[in-house]
């Protein structure tokens, strides 16, 4: 509960914490940079896991980071 | 050509416009970090330079068509790009007409997308006859750019007096690389600078919140509220000729023209200029945002197409601000790309018209369709499910990746180096254009002492 008080920080446009930033910024690089090593094979492979890898970790971070957004519905008539 | 490289083209121009409607509704995403980093990928992986093209130009027309989106719905810019439309859009949030702006801007960049590739084919083949000229002279033309696009910039003094201190970074690091043995004398660097410098803006963000008292320093800052207007639903597939007035098709189809021609220019720049030129005469200000509105969509659009295709068409070297940034990988992503080979020299001129017409046709009727109809539905997705951090960790690791493909670990730290001192560079006022501008020109510039 102590997140709530904690203040976000504006980073390329939008709000973010700094600690789920790190988080996700840490799985991604290590994803992408860890599947572009361990590939096996020739040229395009590695870069291929790497890419896989990448988009991965941006689904785990999507999955265990909440967005610091408030949407707020406003019914119109028309 | 070939009815495989055709279907190619399709399912390339729908993967482009799938992907590129999500990302260009995320709010705050820079044109150049997130067109540039794929496109490149995708160059690397070896996919043929039809494939590459149709993407990239699909990509391009859905992310325009969508990062108005949020202007609209919650008045948030989308991208760079859009920022210069949220006045106009709030102008007609207060005259209670939100869904107003989502039509008229997405009907401004179908008229900019149709004027701006059979343009850029005529201009494009009017520059082809000096194209071996330009092109010996690159050295000097990339260095006169930086030139004039330093004194565009918001810090002309600093701009100026970076231009070969930065190069010599860029071309230091080279060289370091070709000493210690760690890249081969016949390969340079390219893409990892790039991306270093296009990063440069978040790293030093993110050093500078390291700093405790730095961030006690900044006001509090809670959730961003976003409030999204239910309006009804609308059916059929409106004609983006019948949601403009004659007046807005026809300021947004000679926007879209200046635009074209003025493709070696920064599209930000032109669309505030030619945008509020040509409707700063209308005195009713719903008709006057309307206009406004329709204008500058065309011509980001145009802009955005024409600074892509013209210089492919007549030099496949990267002759404006669009070239050197978003669609840098088009021009260059050694090995695949280099500028003596690339889309310019694998491709027929009337092949890069049928592929953009293709691409952009694709992306305007998947894209047109499905922001009419789902706009709301899209936003809410987005900003509930996709969280910006998430965003910046993908981009991060694309980046890290990349360098340490171009030179191994050494470089994850010099692509580091280099986006610390853009990032500084960018926060006292120099331009992107600028250093990317002199990341062309650096070996021949610094070549000269």
């Amino acid at each position: 509960m102590s997140e709530e008080n904690k203040s976000l920080f504006d980073i390329w446009g939008d709000n973010v914490n700094l600690k789920d930033l790190l988080i996700a910024m840490l799985i991604c690089i290590g994803m992408t940079l860890g599947g572009y090593v361990i590939a096996p094979g020739e040229d395009p492979q590695p870069l291929i896991a790497g890419l896989v890898g990448g988009v991965i970790g941006f689904i785990i971070s999507s999955i265990i980071i909440k967005p610091k957004r408030e949407i707020n519905d406003i019914e119109e008539e028309s | 050509m070939d009815p495989v490289i055709i279907v190619q083209i399709i399912i390339a121009s729908i993967l482009g416009a799938g992907l590129y409607t999500l990302i260009g509704i995320a709010p705050g995403t820079d044109e150049t970090a997130v067109l540039a980093p794929v496109t490149i990928a995708l160059v690397l992986l070896g996919f043929s330079p039809y494939v590459i093209l149709a993407f990239f130009i699909s990509a391009i027309v859905a992310k325009k068509l969508t990062d108005s989106i949020p202007v609209a719905v919650a008045g948030i810019p989308g991208g760079v790009m859009s920022a210069p439309m949220v006045e106009h859009a709030m102008t007609l949030k207060e005259h209670g007409l939100p869904d107003h702006s989502i039509k008229k801007m997405s009907s401004g960049s179908v008229i900019g997308t149709l004027v701006a590739i059979p343009l850029s084919f005529i201009v494009g083949s009017l520059i082809i006859p000096y194209a071996d000229t330009i092109s010996e002279h690159s050295g000097l033309i990339f260095t006169l750019g930086a030139v004039l696009l330093a004194l565009l910039a918001k810090n002309k003094l600093l701009s100026l007096l970076i231009i070969i201190p930065f190069g010599i970074l860029l071309q230091g690091l080279q060289h370091l690389y070709w000493g210690l043995d760690v890249i081969p004398e016949d390969t340079s660097i390219f893409v990892s600078f790039f991306l270093g410098i296009t990063i440069g803006p978040i790293v030093i963000s993110l050093i500078e919140l390291i700093d405790k008292n730095h961030r006690d320093s900044l006001p509090f800052l809670g959730k961003k509220e976003i409030q999204i207007k239910n309006t009804k639903k609308e059916k059929g597939l409106p004609n983006p000729i019948k949601i403009l007035d004659k007046h807005e098709t026809g300021s947004s189809a000679f926007g879209s023209i200046i635009g074209t021609f003025t493709f070696f220019l920064t599209p930000v720049g032109m669309t505030v200029f030619i945008g509020e030129f040509m409707t700063r005469h209308v005195k009713d200000p719903v008709k006057r945002a309307s206009r406004a509105l329709a204008t500058m969509d065309g011509v980001t659009n145009a802009s955005y197409i024409s600074g892509t295709l013209i210089p492919l068409i007549a030099i496949g070297l990267p002759m404006s601000p669009m070239a050197i940034g978003p669609a840098a990988g088009l021009f260059n992503a050694p090995p695949e790309f280099t500028p003596e080979h690339n889309i310019h020299h694998l491709l027929t001129p009337v092949e890069m018209l049928t592929v953009s017409v293709i691409g952009a046709g694709v992306a305007l009727l998947i894209t047109y369709y499905i922001i009419i109809r789902y706009a709301q539905n899209i936003v809410r997705f987005v900003f509930k499910h996709i969280p910006h951090e998430a965003l910046i960790g993908l981009f991060s690791g694309l980046v890290v990746m990349l360098a340490f493909m171009d030179a191994g670990l050494l470089n994850i730290f010099g692509t580091l180096l280099v986006a610390l001192v853009a990032g500084l560079l960018y926060k006292n006022g120099v331009n992107y254009g600028v250093m990317f501008m002199v990341l062309y020109a650096a070996p021949w510039l610094l070549g000269l002492f």
